[in-house]
């Protein structure tokens, strides 16, 4: 057993975990964070995924020990922010969801791809999303709402 | 989606634009989009401990000596332990079915790996799985059977030794006599085709977790279902327990597709051991399992001869169908429902006139089948719409040019077919035609004359399907199964406050029925959707029924809401009428009000409060029942809906390497009346997706030694979305006949005709090679192989 220290969702945690424990599980089970979904425990599929220090990883193959001193941020850490608000609505709107188990791996990838790469075309946007698997809507409308996000955002950065 | 022909507003008659017909945001997604869904995994109940299954690592063996760590006995749980529990027995009632029996833990033989041998119980999942690696099992392995070809063989090893062969059930149907119109036949082709093994794979696994409540003296088990009242039906009786003293609950469940829509084996244990142990026990399959233990469907094999004159009209169609059963028969379905169906199901859309089946389930050393999205129909459409093709190349005629003589002409609706299938309606040459011009097939042949500057082969592809949904009484009756839908049923209640609760046994696991459910309640009442409450997933709160699956939730739950609100809506007539001063018959219910032709009304809040609060002021003839009733409903006639479509595909082929990429997809679709036309879509395109997955990726191998090749999603892949083309859906809609509001089943319906059209399309870029596809997935090897093997017979050098 090893003591970590770590931010989650803007909240100092210590526990004593386990060194064979991923991050996953850790916030699951120690801190009944279950918005984070596990979806094969493989690294593959990318229902698990959120920030470390600000950048998407699958929080299965990362080991919670080597989050010690990290800032993690989960799905429930972002319900003010600004980028998964307008995600919210856009998924909503475009069908962008059916089962639900997928989606929040499938939000933090989203708002990775609006806030790195506003830009993006829709090809870029499919590569981007490769990483996350959702067996029920064939993608398209999670495509076309982050599409939407992107377009909002650039018609207000373009905005006089 | 930007085709779609429907209006994006409310249906006729519909005073607001939340009724049928309206494309209604979902009153699931905000918990959903927030993480705030409650699935199996995240439910934890105090005292809480986790199992981990050992399972054979081999395909067919006897279970010897089973060694278990020092001091742990008591965490360990092996076949004999539950010597209470009856073996998983479904039997069907067709002629000649045999029937076998299923430990839910292996006793003294393994019939495919992954077959569970014992369970441990540990503090954590991981001290589980720990102490499931620490046992040692002693197989002695036996003769495997690994494909049907070899199952069938004389002198095979048996499965099940009393049967005498490895036949579950063998179906025939004969019409017209197929000899004699094959001897003068001036058209006839010959095909072997061939389905991969796959794995359904939701995104969530299987999850049970199951206490004992004292309090109310019942097993609860919290299990990731479709079918939630038919799992307690089976705890029931294979734990020897009343139906009333289970309550299942399935929370949030992250996908289906069939795979949810049986008793597991799991959940008669962990029920068990909930009972055992006298604390809470929870099982959460993890994804090896789910795709080593769980590859469980689509495995068929046809071979086919049919005949035609030689404009390509067909004469007979002559089929010899194996489905690879797996090991057992599942309950309820057992192991025949596909081999079973396959004989009325394969004549599809098309009208002639002799016809011949031969179907088989029969059983090999792998995990038993279960009914995966649209069941034997993926894989009848990909027997008879490659078989089309394959007419119309031999008669040199443009392949959807051969589907429209063929196919039963609108004039002729509603149509009983060669096989007493009963086609509700639609005009299905229109929509090949709609297809043919939605690719630009035209553009596609210039384009093909022209050839590609970059090598690439480019082939145009078509399917069309009719999907018989939301089967009834009629047609299952005779399946002797220990399901049987009859009427469905729906409880709403209207609370004091006027918000209404709406109850269903049918579970949603993606379909969006909490909200199309409540737009229907809405259509017929007027209660806005925001204050109607759809509750299901839960037999402790729900009317019986036999869950979700078979494209039939909107047509017998929906049906059985609306049923339930009209009678709801009569004792609101009632007390509303004399609340106005007014005659019943002068009063309707309508936009949340009970109102009177001239402009008078009270609203249904205030009928509520009526009821509840002030009943001395009620009619002195009310319902006693009150404002909560129970609705049955079953259709008009219930031998099934008829959706059909075209899926219409052009694709692009690397000859050097394999590769296909789909370059367009449009599908034409008659859905009937759509109660949520965006929900609709999104079941389509989510089912056309999985139809790709089938058609171009996913497959199970198994070795001779029936070991399952793929362990995760690395090796068994997924389509992902840069797998996925831009879709174009059309949408026309010919209600239903039978059914309310004109609904027809359409879930199953994408994942039916992808896979046909996708290889048709291969095989028309294929075409100048002289090459054919006749199994799928059509993988890189696949494709390069035919290519090989057409060069071959050609005597070119490779």
């Amino acid at each position: 057993m090893k003591p970590i220290r770590l931010t989650v969702n803007g909240k100092p945690v210590s526990a004593v975990v386990e060194p064979r424990q991923h991050l996953g599980d850790f916030l699951r089970e120690h801190l009944l964070l279950t918005a984070t979904h596990l979806g094969c425990e493989q690294g593959v599929c990318g229902a698990c995924t959120v920030l470390v220090d600000g950048v998407p990883v699958r929080s299965c193959i990362v080991y919670a020990v080597a989050c010690d001193g990290a800032d993690v941020r989960t799905l429930e850490g972002l319900e003010e922010d600004e980028v998964v608000t307008q995600l919210r609505a856009a998924m909503s709107r475009h069908h962008g969801l059916q089962c639900g188990f997928c989606t929040p791996g499938m939000m933090m990838t989203a708002r990775d791809i609006v806030t790195r790469l506003p830009d993006a075309d829709e090809k870029r946007v499919r590569e981007e999303l490769s990483g996350n698997l959702c067996r029920c809507t064939g993608y398209v409308g999670i495509v076309d709402a982050i599409r939407d996000v992107q377009e909002q955002r650039k018609s207000r950065r373009g905005a006089p | 989606m930007s085709d779609s022909a429907r209006a994006d507003d409310g249906h006729a008659g519909s005073p607001t634009k939340q009724g049928v017909g309206a494309r209604l945001e979902r009153k699931e997604d905000d918990r959903l989009l927030r993480g705030r869904g409650q699935y199996v995994g995240d439910i934890r109940l105090p005292g809480m401990r986790e199992v981990a299954f050992v399972r054979s690592p081999v395909a067919h063996a006897v279970v010897g000596r089973i060694d278990i760590p020092d001091g742990r006995r008591s965490d360990v749980f092996v076949g004999r332990d539950l010597a209470d529990v009856e073996p998983i027995l479904c039997v069907a009632g067709l002629p000649g079915f045999k029937a076998a029996s299923q430990p839910v833990l292996a006793v003294d033989r393994v019939l495919h790996v992954g077959m569970a041998v014992a369970m441990c119980v540990g503090d954590t999942r991981a001290q589980a799985e720990d102490l499931a690696e620490a046992l040692a099992v002693d197989y002695r392995e036996l003769d495997v059977v690994h494909d049907v070809r070899k199952a069938r063989e004389p002198g095979a090893t048996l499965l099940h030794g009393s049967w005498g062969d490895n036949l579950l059930l063998t179906s025939d149907l004969v019409v017209g006599d197929v000899d004699a119109v094959a001897r003068s036949a001036p058209v006839s082709v010959e095909l072997e085709l061939r389905t991969a093994r796959q794995c359904m794979s939701p995104m969530e696994g299987r999850g049970v977790l199951a206490a004992w409540d004292s309090r109310m003296d019942q097993l609860v088990v919290h299990t990731s279902s479709q079918v939630p009242h038919l799992v307690r039906a089976g705890l029931a009786r294979f734990l020897g327990l009343e139906e009333g003293r289970i309550r299942v609950i399935a929370p949030d469940v992250g996908g289906g597709f069939g795979y949810k829509s049986i008793l597991a084996p799991e959940e008669v244990c962990i029920a068990w051991l909930a009972m055992k142990l006298r604390h809470p026990v929870r099982w959460l399959e993890d994804r090896r399992e789910q795709l080593t233990a769980g590859a469980n469907c689509r495995e068929h094999h046809y071979r086919i001869r049919a005949h035609a004159d030689r404009a390509g009209r067909l004469l007979a169609f002559d089929v010899e169908a194996d489905v690879d059963s797996g090991a057992y028969s599942v309950y309820p379905f057992t192991g025949a429902l596909e081999a079973g169906q396959l004989p009325s199901m394969l004549p599809g859309p098309y009208d002639f006139g002799s016809y011949r089946c031969r179907s088989r389930a029969v059983v090999t050393n792998k995990v038993p089948i279960v009914p995966y999205r649209g069941v034997a129909r993926p894989g009848a459409c990909i027997a008879l719409e490659l078989t089309i093709d394959a007419i119309a190349r031999a008669v040199g005629r443009e392949p959807y040019a051969v589907r429209l003589d063929n196919l039963v002409p609108p004039q002729a609706m509603p149509f009983d077919n060669i096989t007493g299938k009963h086609f509700d309606g639609g005009d299905y040459p229109a929509s090949v035609r709609r297809a043919v011009d939605a690719i630009d097939l035209a553009g596609v042949r210039v384009r093909q004359a022209r050839g590609e500057s970059d090598g690439r082969l480019i082939g145009a592809g078509f399917a069309f399907f009719n999907e018989q949904g939301s089967v009834g009484t009629s047609a299952y009756a005779k399946w002797g199964l220990p399901l049987c839908p009859g009427h469905e049923q729906a409880k709403v209640r209207l609370m004091p406050d006027g918000m209404l609760e709406v109850a269903v046994g049918i579970q949603s696991h993606g379909q969006g029925l909490e909200t199309s459910l409540a737009q229907i309640a809405h259509e017929v009442l007027g209660v806005p959707v925001d204050r109607i409450r759809v509750v299901h997933g839960d037999t402790a709160l729900t009317p019986y029924s036999i869950g979700t699956w078979g494209s039939r939730s909107m047509v017998m739950g929906g049906g059985a809401v609306a049923r339930a609100c009209r009678a709801l809506a009569g004792r609101l007539a009632r007390i509303g009428a004399h609340a106005l001063g007014v005659p019943e018959g002068a009063v309707r219910v309508r936009g949340g009000e009970v109102a009177t032709g001239d402009g008078r009304a009270v609203t249904i809040d205030e009928v509520a409060r009526l009821w509840y609060l002030r009943p001395q002021e009620l009619p002195p003839d009310v319902d006693p029942g009150g404002l909560e009733v129970t609705g049955g409903y079953r259709a008009a006639r219930d031998s099934g809906t008829f959706s059909y479509a075209t899926h219409a595909v052009v694709v692009a082929i690397d000859p050097e390497t394999g590769q296909v990429e789909i370059l367009d997809y449009a599908i034409d679709e008659d859905a009937g009346v759509c109660v949520n036309p965006m929900i609709v879509e999104g079941q389509i395109v989510g089912g056309t997706v999985q139809g790709i997955g089938t058609a171009l990726y996913e497959e199970m191998a198994f070795s001779e030694e029936g070991q399952p090749l793929a362990s995760t999603f690395l090796d068994y892949i997924l389509p992902g979305a840069t797998e996925v083309p831009p879709m174009r859906l059309a949408h026309v809609e010919t209600p239903s006949p039978y059914t309310e509001f004109g609904v027809k089943g359409i879930g199953e319906s994408g994942a039916i005709g992808s896979p046909a059209a996708i290889l048709n399309a291969i095989n028309d870029a294929l075409k100048p090679l002289g090459a054919v596809i006749a199994e799928c997935p059509a993988t890189p090897r696949r494709v390069l192989a035919a290519i090989d093997e057409a060069r071959n017979r050609a005597g070119r050098p490779v």
